[in-house]
C-alpha cells in the first residue's frame, strides 16, 4: 500500500506541476484529496500508532473518564488504549524489531523496559541516569540500545541491563542530549542532537565528531525513510538544517523562522518532498517540495497553535499534530483541514508507528519502521 | 550508654506524658519559649522528650479534635506509635492503600506506617501496604529532595522486605537491587554534601525533607553503618542549623525559600526543628511534616555541642561555608557552581549571604540582614534587595523541559512570584554580592532587554524610625540593630503585595495579592546597587551617632561602566567591591579558592575532606564520613 500510494503522489504531483491552469489545478486538487484517502480503504493499514502522551487533563477512552498518560496505541477504530504504566513523563519508545512485545521508553525515572508487551516492567538505568528524553533500538543489533538522556548518552549492548557512557568526541559541557537517532541503513552509524549542536558516530558510538554546531538545544534529529543520505534536524534558536549525505554536513532551511523553538520534524514517508515541523510558538510548518519553500498550516486547528509534536502517517500520508494540553489532530491534506483524533487534554512527546509484522532482520529494504519516530 | 538512656528516657516518660495533656494549648499558639540555655543535660533531655510528644500526641488527637475527618497517614503513625486505635488504624491504613500515591512524597509517609505498624498493623493492611509498593509505580522526582526521600525510603522498604524478586516491586528490580541502588545513591550523595557542600543549603522548608530521611535511616535500617550515616548526617544538618539561627530563626541566605519565608522568616519548617532540637522558638502551626519526624524523634540524641552552637550568641562570629548549586545540566560551563556561604551572626543581628549569581533558578534567597525579635511570628525583621530575574533559558539549565511552558508552569505550581516584577524570592545571573562582617554591597549589572530591569529592595513594617536622610543613606531601627542601607540608583516607594492561598479550583495553585504593611522600594537603573550595614544599638549613645557614623564613613560609588564601591567603613575597613572583579577587603583580594568546606569557630572542614569538626569552648565532635565514624572530645583546662 505504500508503494501505491508513494506513486499516486508522485504521479499526482506531476500532473499537478504540468497543470498550469488554475481551475484544472483546483478540481485536480480536489479529486486527488477525494481520491487518496480513498486509496487506503479496503486496505489494512501496515502500521500500529503509539504515542507517548501526557494527559494532563481528563481524558475518554470508550465512556469511561481517566487522566491516564505514558503509552496508548490507536486501534482500528479510532479508539486508543493505554499500555503499561500511567506515567505522564514517558518521553520515547523504541520496540525491538525482533518481538513487538520487547519495548524500551525513556521517561522520568529513566530507561524502562517491557517484555511481554507492557504488561510488566523494569526500570533498566540506576540512580546515575535521569529524565532521560529519547530511546533507540539498534535495528541492526536490537540487543543494542541508545539512550539520549541529560548528562550525555548512555549504551546498553544486552538489552538494557546494563549502559556505559558512551561521550568520547562530545564536550564535557554541553553534551545534554535530547535525540539520539540510529542510521537504519548503516550499521553502527548514529546522530545525537545535543545541547550544543549535532554530533555524528560512525563506530557504534565510541567517538562523536559535531557535525552542526548550535548555540542552544537541538531538540530532534530525523532520517529521511525515503533516502539514507537524508536527514534533518530542528533546533531551540537556529531554525532548521537539512543533511544530504548521512549528518556529514548541514545546511539551513531558509524559510524556516529561528528566533523560537522548533519542537520536532517529520518526514512523510508516502511523500519525499514532504516534511513537517512542530512549534509552540509557530504552531505547523509543512513544506511539499523538499524544503525549497514552507508554509503554516494552522488554519483549523484551535488557538493557540501551540504544537507539542507533529507526525506523518506512513500508510495514509495524514499529518498528526498534538496540541499542548489539547489532545490530537488529524489532517488527511497535509494541513489543509484538520479534525481532532481524540487524547484531550495531551501533550504528545511521541508519535510512533510500529510494522504490524516483525521485521527484522530486513530493515534497509523496507526503508521505513523499526518503530522509528516521526 | 544507651541502656543509661533508655532508661533516662523511661523515667521522664510519664513526666513527658502529664506535662503534654497539661499543655492548654499547642506550642505554636504558645508563649515564645525561653532563651535560657539549659544546663542540665537530663533537663534538656526531658524537655526535647515533652517537645517530641506534644506533635505525636497532637497529630493522633487529629480526628477526635475535629480538625480532619478522616486520620492521614501521620495520624495513623501517631496513633501507631502510641500503641492505640488500633482498629482504626488498620482500617484507615486499608482505605489509604486503596489509591496509592506516587513518589516521594507518597513513599515517606508510607514507609513511616509501615515501619510504625510493621508489629502492630493487622496482616490484611501490612499485606496491602506491600501490595501497593508492588503495584504502584513510584516516579523519582528531579530535585536533591525528591532523591534524598526516594532512595532512602526505598532502602528501607526494601530491607523490609527482603530476598523479593523484580516481580514484587513497581520498579521490576529485586529487594537486592533496590537496595544496593539505593544505598550507593545515598553514599553518592553525602559524599558530595560533605566534599563540595550541600545543594539545597540552608533551606526554610526542605530542611525536613532530608532530617526525616536521615532519622529514618538512624532509626530503622539493619545495616549498622547506614544507621550511624544517617545519624552522622542529621548532626551535619542541626550543626548547620545551629550555626544560621538566631532564636531558633533561620536565617540567609538559603538555596529555596518561598514568598512568605523570605519576609516571615519564622515562618517555615526550619523553626518547628529549631524548636523540637533547641527549644528556642516556637514551631510552626501544626508542625507540618514535622509530624512524620516526631514519630521516631526520641531515637535522635542532639550532641550537646550542636545545642550550644544554637543558643550562644554571647561573642558574635562569622561562618564562611562551601555549598553548591543545584545541578546544571547545559548552558553553563559547570554541572555545579560553588556557592560560598557567608554568614556574620550577633546577639541582636544576623547577616548572611553568598557570592550572587545562580544558585537555584526559582527559590534562592542571596543576601539579608535580619534582627532578633522577642517573637518573630507575624514579623518581617529583615532587610535586602535582589534583582527579579526571570529566563526561560535558565530554567532549561536545571530542569529537562522545553522552552516555553516552564515559567507558566511554575507559577501554577505554587510559585506564584517568579515571573512578577516585584517580586522578593530568585536569584540572578547579574547580582554580585560581596559581605565582609556585617557590611553587604550588592552590585547589579542588568543587561538592557533583560525581562525586568530594576532591583526590589524590602523594607519591613516592622523597622522602626525610618528616615530618608539627605546623604541618600535610608536609615531604620529593627529590633536592637541600627541599619543602614544605601540604594545607588533613584527608587520608589510601593506597598509589599504578599500572596495570600486560594481554595484551589483544580487548575493549580491560585493566590490572591494582600497588602502586608511592608514596602518595597523600586529602583528602575540596570547599572545599580545596594550598600547595607547593621550595627547593635549597644554600639552608640543613639541613632543620631550611628547615622552620624555612616555619614562620615569614606564612600565613593560610581556604576559606569561598571557599578564599583570603596568604602572606609566605620569599623575601620577598607572594602572595594568592582562588579566582575574579586572583592577586596583592606587591600587584600578575596580567594575563593581557598574558601572551606566550613570555616569558623564553630563548624570546620576542608574542602574534599568528608569530615566536620563541630566545636564550641571545649567540646568537639567530629564526623568523620571517610570511616564512618564519630569521635567526641573535650579539651582539657590548662
Amino acid at each position: 500500500m505504500e508503494d501505491s500510494l508513494y506513486a499516486g503522489r508522485s504521479m499526482a504531483k506531476i500532473l499537478l506541476q504540468a497543470t498550469t491552469m488554475p481551475l484544472q489545478k483546483f478540481l485536480l486538487v480536489t479529486i486527488l484529496a477525494l481520491f487518496l484517502p480513498l486509496a487506503t480503504i479496503g486496505q489494512s493499514p501496515k502500521h500500529d500508532l503509539y504515542v507517548c502522551a501526557a494527559v494532563n487533563r481528563n481524558y475518554v477512552i470508550g465512556s469511561k473518564i481517566t487522566t491516564t498518560s505514558g503509552l496508548h496505541m490507536r486501534e482500528a477504530n479510532g479508539q486508543w488504549v493505554h499500555v503499561g504504566i500511567n506515567d505522564p513523563s514517558v518521553f520515547a519508545v523504541s520496540f525491538d524489531p525482533r518481538d513487538h512485545d520487547t519495548f524500551y521508553t525513556a521517561a522520568m525515572n529513566g530507561a524502562l523496559r517491557t517484555t511481554n508487551g507492557g504488561k510488566s516492567w523494569r526500570v533498566m538505568t540506576g540512580w546515575d541516569i535521569t529524565e532521560p528524553k529519547d530511546i533507540c533500538v539498534d535495528p541492526h543489533n536490537p540487543d543494542r540500545v541508545y539512550l539520549a538522556h541529560p548528562g550525555g548518552i548512555a549504551v546498553s549492548d544486552d538489552r538494557g541491563m546494563n549502559w556505559t557512557r558512551r561521550e568520547r568526541g562530545l564536550p564535557d559541557r554541553g553534551k545534554y542530549t535530547q535525540s539520539v537517532e540510529v542510521d537504519r541503513f548503516r550499521n553502527g552509524h548514529i546522530l545525537a542532537g545535543c545541547e550544543s549542536g549535532v554530533y555524528l558516530s560512525r563506530n557504534d558510538a565510541r567517538s562523536w565528531r559535531r557535525t552542526l554546531a548550535t548555540e542552544e538545544t537541538v531538540n530532534d534529529v530525523q532520517q529521511s525513510p525515503n533516502d539514507p543520505d537524508t536527514w534533518a534536524a530542528v533546533t531551540q534558536s537556529a531554525g532548521a538544517f537539512i543533511s544530504r549525505n548521512g549528518g556529514r554536513s548541514w545546511s539551513a532551511f531558509d524559510q524556516v523562522p529561528s528566533e523560537a523553538a522548533l519542537y520536532n520534524i517529520a518526514f512523510d514517508p508516502t511523500d519525499p518532498d514532504r516534511l513537517a515541523i512542530g512549534s509552540y510558538t509557530y504552531g505547523v510548518l509543512v513544506t511539499e517540495d523538499g524544503g525549497a519553500t514552507w508554509s503554516s498550516r494552522n488554519e483549523g486547528l484551535p488557538e493557540p497553535h501551540r504544537i507539542w509534536r507533529v507526525g506523518i502517517d506512513p500508510d495514509s500520508g495524514s499529518l498528526l499534530a498534538s496540541l499542548y494540553q489539547k489532545g490530537l489532530y488529524e489532517s488527511l491534506d497535509f494541513g489543509k483541514t484538520w479534525k481532532q483524533a481524540g487524547l484531550e487534554g495531551s501533550a504528545i512527546n511521541s508519535f510512533v508507528f510500529l510494522p504490524k509484522t516483525r521485521n527484522y532482520p530486513g530493515v534497509a529494504e523496507i526503508g521505513f519502521g523499526i518503530g522509528s519516530r516521526k | 550508654m544507651l541502656l543509661y538512656r533508655t532508661k533516662l528516657d523511661f523515667c521522664f516518660f510519664g513526666l513527658i506524658f502529664f506535662q503534654a495533656l497539661a499543655l492548654a494549648q499547642p506550642s505554636y499558639e504558645g508563649p515564645h519559649p525561653s532563651l535560657e540555655i539549659v544546663e542540665d543535660p537530663m533537663r534538656r533531655r526531658t524537655e526535647y522528650l515533652a517537645r517530641v510528644n506534644e506533635v505525636i500526641e497532637w497529630r493522633a488527637g487529629i480526628v477526635k479534635r475535629g480538625d480532619a475527618e478522616k486520620m492521614d497517614m501521620a495520624s495513623v503513625s501517631a496513633n501507631l506509635s502510641l500503641n492505640q486505635n488500633i482498629e482504626a488504624c488498620n482500617a484507615r491504613g486499608l482505605e489509604l492503600m486503596e489509591n496509592p500515591g506516587s513518589g516521594p512524597f507518597w513513599m515517606l509517609p508510607t514507609t513511616c506506617v509501615a515501619f510504625t505498624g510493621r508489629d502492630k498493623l493487622s496482616d490484611e493492611a501490612q499485606q496491602a501496604i506491600r501490595l501497593a509498593w508492588k503495584e504502584s509505580y513510584q516516579f523519582r522526582g528531579d530535585t536533591e529532595n525528591h532523591f534524598a526521600m526516594y532512595y532512602t525510603m526505598l532502602y528501607l522498604m526494601s530491607e523490609l522486605y527482603p530476598n523479593e524478586p523484580g516481580s514484587e516491586w513497581y520498579n521490576g528490580k529485586s529487594s537486592q537491587e533496590n537496595l544496593e541502588e539505593s544505598r550507593d545513591y545515598l553514599i553518592d550523595w553525602m559524599n558530595i554534601a560533605t566534599t563540595i557542600g550541600q545543594g539545597e543549603f540552608n533551606p526554610t522548608h526542605y530542611i525536613g525533607e532530608y532530617a526525616i530521611p536521615m532519622l529514618y535511616l538512624q532509626s530503622w535500617a539493619k545495616d549498622p553503618e547506614m544507621r550511624l550515616r544517617g545519624q552522622m548526617f542529621l548532626d551535619f544538618l542541626y550543626a548547620g542549623l545551629a550555626a544560621n539561627t538566631l532564636n531558633g530563626v533561620l536565617r540567609g541566605p538559603n538555596a529555596r525559600t518561598d514568598d512568605l519565608s523570605v519576609v516571615e522568616r519564622w515562618n517555615s519548617l526550619s523553626s518547628f526543628f529549631s524548636w523540637l532540637n533547641f527549644g528556642n522558638c516556637p514551631p510552626t502551626r501544626g508542625f507540618s511534616w514535622g509530624n512524620y519526624y516526631a514519630i521516631v524523634a526520641s531515637n535522635y540524641y542532639l550532641p550537646e555541642v550542636i545545642y550550644r552552637i544554637a543558643m550562644d550568641r554571647d561573642e558574635s562570629f562569622t561562618q564562611k561555608d562551601l555549598k553548591r548549586s543545584r545541578h546544571r545540566w547545559r548552558y553553563s560551563d559547570v554541572g555545579k557552581a560553588p556557592i560560598y556561604k557567608t554568614t556574620y551572626m550577633s546577639n541582636d543581628y544576623a547577616v548572611g549571604s553568598y557570592q550572587g549569581g545562580m544558585a537555584d533558578p526559582i527559590q534562592s534567597h542571596v543576601w539579608d540582614i535580619t534582627w532578633a525579635t522577642p517573637d518573630p511570628r507575624g514579623r518581617h525583621p529583615t532587610i535586602f534587595s535582589i534583582h527579579p530575574f526571570s529566563s526561560q533559558k535558565a530554567m532549561q539549565a536545571y530542569f529537562n523541559v522545553r522552552p516555553d511552558t516552564m515559567v507558566k508552569a511554575v507559577a501554577a505550581e505554587g510559585k506564584p512570584s517568579y515571573d512578577v516584577a516585584d517580586k522578593l524570592v530568585g536569584c540572578s545571573p547579574y547580582e554580585e554580592v560581596f559581605q565582609h562582617e556585617d557590611t553587604i554591597i550588592a552590585l547589579y549589572d542588568i543587561p538592557p532587554g533583560t525581562r525586568f530591569e530594576q532591583v526590589n529592595g524590602f523594607f519591613s513594617k516592622d523597622l522602626e524610625n525610618l528616615t530618608e536622610d539627605e546623604s541618600g543613606w535610608i536609615f531604620a531601627r529593627g529590633g536592637n540593630a541600627y541599619l543602614a542601607y544605601l540604594p545607588m540608583t533613584d527608587y520608589r516607594w510601593k506597598p509589599h503585595m504578599a500572596y495570600k492561598r486560594l481554595p484551589s479550583t483544580g487548575d493549580g495553585y491560585r493566590y490572591e495579592r494582600v497588602e502586608s504593611g511592608s514596602q518595597v522600594i523600586i529602583s528602575p537603573g540596570n547599572k545599580n546597587g545596594t550598600i547595607v550595614q547593621a550595627a547593635s544599638i549597644s554600639e552608640f549613645d543613639s541613632f543620631e551617632t550611628f547615622k552620624s557614623a555612616i555619614r562620615n564613613q569614606s564612600l565613593t560609588f560610581e556604576l559606569e561602566p561598571k557599578p564599583k564601591v570603596s568604602l572606609s567603613s566605620f569599623r575601620g575597613d577598607e572594602l572595594e567591591f568592582r562588579y566582575g572583579s574579586a572583592p577586596k577587603v583592606n587591600g587584600q583580594a578575596i580567594d575563593y579558592d581557598r574558601w572551606k568546606l566550613f570555616e569558623g569557630p564553630y563548624l570546620n572542614a576542608e574542602k574534599g575532606s568528608r569530615k566536620l569538626e563541630i566545636t564550641h569552648g571545649r567540646i568537639k565532635r567530629t564526623l568523620d564520613f571517610n570511616t564512618v565514624k564519630i569521635s567526641n572530645s573535650i579539651a582539657p583546662i590548662y
